[in-house]
């Protein structure tokens, strides 16, 4: 979806449209963008960036705080058109999803295959914008790298066809940030051998696991635009987070203790409407200085229970004394989730 | 120093205090074992500087002294000796010289003043025991005790010296399990503290017949036996307490059963050994089912299978359903000698109690189905 929460306030209130529009904290409070219209884009408003950011970028920018039922919502509307189009749908995010259609179209030649897919993109994109009033950017390839690398590459409102035989040509010029899998750090890590394009990665003969580890050979076949992910179907989640940015730093440990025990509350609440347990958890703390160390802890028997999610984060905390200065931000998360429909009950300690 | 000694007397000694000898101790002394002939006897003392051991053997001692050896050369050498008399003399720079029939060793040990010194528990409180009795209620608790390291406190066992009563629980935050017995205590030795496992470990292998005093400070116990028959062996515990205080464990023993059902505990033990075959890591429970004179246990995993069996019990209470991880389950009743056990359930979702005709009392909480 494009600039989804951004645009779903524009479609709900007509006098918003053509404004720019970033959904987020207020820029005179900590926190950051959630999203920005393509109208606050134009200032180089992104989302993620911090409010106060955006707010000197983009002053005459409309700052709205999220409406996130109003945002699920509409999720779950998108999502049933998606599905009306076959089984085979994965969703990212609230406004991200994979649908596998090879299975439309047996025997075909893989690219007729994806021109046939043409018309039906076409006529999905437009239902969205009949029925629900917002617009969508489709990336067509042969599999799910190329699609999404696809779907970024025209937005909002595009349609971009990438052909098989023009995948490698199609990567050439992006820069290496754009592949899955390549966040801040491994960027660095290939713009200081010099490898800045996808390009780069294409023609660089070295072996590519003196530069990232075991990861070398699916970066080089993502590099050539292979990828044979499979689609994954509902709730596959790895994980379950949740974090607080308090108002002024603190290091008051009541407080602390109260937002801990919140947070392990949804997290233990999540992990039981989707029958899950986890065996790691995890905690997160951000200094003043934006200084942010995580710490986690796994062990065979899963964790379920609010208070014991909050005992080993606690555990954590204390473990590597990481509560020595204030926090601008305290978070905890589980992993290494598994489907249990059993949970063992525990004593009351 | 200088002595003579059966093979299988000092291999009694050595045995008795290598388990605690760490393979990656910060100090080389900590890799030796303290040996001092004295008076007709030969202790061995071993130390991670959490537990210590010591061991007096019978011994033929021409001149008292003492030394360390590293421990592992030294069990090695004498459990390969041929011959069945061994003589250690060691000299001023702790080089010790092992002669046993045609073998000579020649071992470079460390000077004992370097090694660390015993605590001292004069003045300590202390109770005494019969080491079956002891050892009898480290069988009926030990295994519940957590191996979570995040749950320091639970660590180990928790001793209750109380109103001529010695009170051992162990538990894991899943289970816990309780045993006491009648014992002379002293007003003035009245006191509770945490043994941690690894101590009790030791306890469990060491402790045979005869006497054990426990003595006991505000952050140390010593568990010291006496032989039960002349030229037997005398062994010494002394461990560091678990530092916090244990949880409150009466609160979770229920008080209002709704149900009590006699159990024949072998006959149940064989039944959730078969039906834990068909649980799984993902599927890990067992259900028992009771109803009029017959207890259904049941374990399955889908698209695995199911096992089902079926006991014939004396039960007239309401229908119920509850669900156990068989470990859980099964840990007491292989704990435990008696030929009955009682089984007393509130509901599905409440604690279950495991009791005996002995003291002993046995929580554990059911599983639930999300």
């Amino acid at each position: 979806m494009d600039a989804f929460f951004a645009s779903v306030e524009q479609r709900d209130r007509p006098e918003l449209r053509g404004q720019p529009v970033i959904v987020g904290s207020p820029p005179d409070r900590r926190g950051v963008v959630s999203a920005a219209s393509y109208e606050a884009r134009k200032f180089g408003v992104r989302s993620a960036m911090p409010s106060r950011t955006a707010g000197r970028l983009c002053p005459h920018g409309v700052f709205l705080r999220p409406r996130m039922d109003a945002y699920r919502d509409e999720s779950r509307a998108v999502m049933a058109l998606l599905a009306a189009t076959g089984p085979h749908v994965q969703p990212v995010s609230v406004d991200e999803a994979y649908l596998d259609w090879s299975a439309d179209h047996p025997g075909t030649d893989p690219e007729a295959a994806l021109l046939q897919a043409v018309p039906r993109a076409r006529a999905l994109q437009t239902r969205i914008h009949r029925e629900r009033g917002l617009t969508a950017s489709i990336g067509i390839a042969s599999n799910k790298l190329l699609a999404k690398l696809g779907s970024d590459f025209n937005k909002p409102n595009g349609l971009t066809l990438i052909p098989d035989r023009d995948r490698a040509a199609f990567l050439r010029p992006l820069p290496v940030r754009a592949l899955h899998g390549v966040g801040a750090v491994t960027e660095q890590v290939l713009v200081a051998a010099g490898l800045r394009t996808i390009g780069d990665l294409q023609d660089h003969p070295g072996d590519l696991r003196a530069l990232v580890g075991s990861w070398g050979p699916t970066l080089r076949q993502f590099a050539h635009g292979e990828d044979d992910r499979a689609l994954e179907y509902g709730d596959d989640i790895k994980s379950i987070s949740s974090e607080n940015t308090f108002g002024t730093d603190t290091e008051d440990r009541p407080l602390l203790r109260a937002c801990l025990r919140e947070q392990a509350e949804e997290i233990a609440g999540k992990l039981a409407r989707r029958s899950l347990v986890a065996r790691t958890v995890q905690v997160k703390v951000r200094y003043s200085d934006f200084t942010t160390l995580t710490r986690q802890f796994s062990r065979d028997e899963p964790v379920t229970e609010a208070r014991e999610i909050y005992r080993l984060a606690c555990w954590l905390l204390a473990r590597d004394k990481l509560v020595h200065r204030p926090l601008r931000l305290l978070g905890m998360g589980v992993s290494g989730l598994q489907e249990q429909k059993i949970r063992q009950l525990i004593l009351p300690w | 120093m200088k002595l003579t000694i059966a093979k299988d007397q000092l291999l009694t000694g050595l045995q008795a205090v290598q388990n605690v000898v760490g393979s990656r101790s910060t100090l080389p002394i900590l890799s030796n074992v303290l040996l001092r002939a004295e008076g007709g006897q030969l202790h061995c003392t071993a130390t991670d500087l959490d537990v210590t051991i010591s061991c007096a053997v019978p011994a033929n001692v021409e001149i008292p002294g003492t030394v360390t050896l590293p421990v592992k050369k030294i069990v090695g050498i004498t459990r390969e000796l041929a011959a069945n008399e061994i003589e250690i003399e060691v000299d001023e720079k702790a080089v010790a010289m092992v002669r046993a029939g045609a073998s000579y060793f020649k071992v470079h040990g460390l000077a004992a003043d370097e090694f660390p010194p015993l605590q001292s528990f004069q003045n300590a409180k202390s109770v005494t025991f019969t080491q079956e009795k002891l050892k009898s209620m480290l069988r009926k608790t030990s295994f519940a005790v957590s191996t979570d390291e995040t749950r320091y406190v639970l660590n180990g066992i928790f001793f209750s010296f109380k109103d001529s009563k010695a009170t051992l629980v162990a538990t894991d935050g899943r289970r816990l399990a309780l045993t006491d017995e009648d014992a002379e205590i002293a007003p003035t030795s009245q006191a509770d503290f945490i043994v941690p496992t690894k101590a009790i470990s030791e306890l469990n292998r060491l402790l045979t017949a005869g006497p054990v005093e426990i003595q006991f400070t505000e952050n140390l116990v010593a568990f010291r036996t006496t032989a039960a028959t002349e030229g037997g062996t005398g062994v010494l515990i002394i461990s560091k307490l678990v530092d916090g205080s244990y949880p409150n464990y009466r609160q979770v023993i229920p008080q209002a059963p709704q149900e009590r059902i006699t159990l024949v505990r072998e006959e149940l033990l064989q039944a959730l050994r078969r039906a834990e075959i068909m649980t799984s890591d993902k599927s890990n429970s067992v259900k028992l089912a009771f109803g009029r004179n017959q207890l259904v246990i049941t374990g399955n995993t889908p698209e695995v299978g199911e096992a089902r069996e079926t006991l014939s019990i004396n039960y007239s209470g309401k229908e119920m359903a509850i669900a156990f991880n068989p470990t859980y389950l099964m840990d007491p009743l292989k704990a435990l000698t008696n030929d009955e056990i009682f089984f007393e359930l509130i509901d599905e979702l409440s604690p279950g109690v495991v009791k005996c005709n002995e003291p002993f009392l046995y929580v554990i909480m059911p599983m639930r189905m999300s």
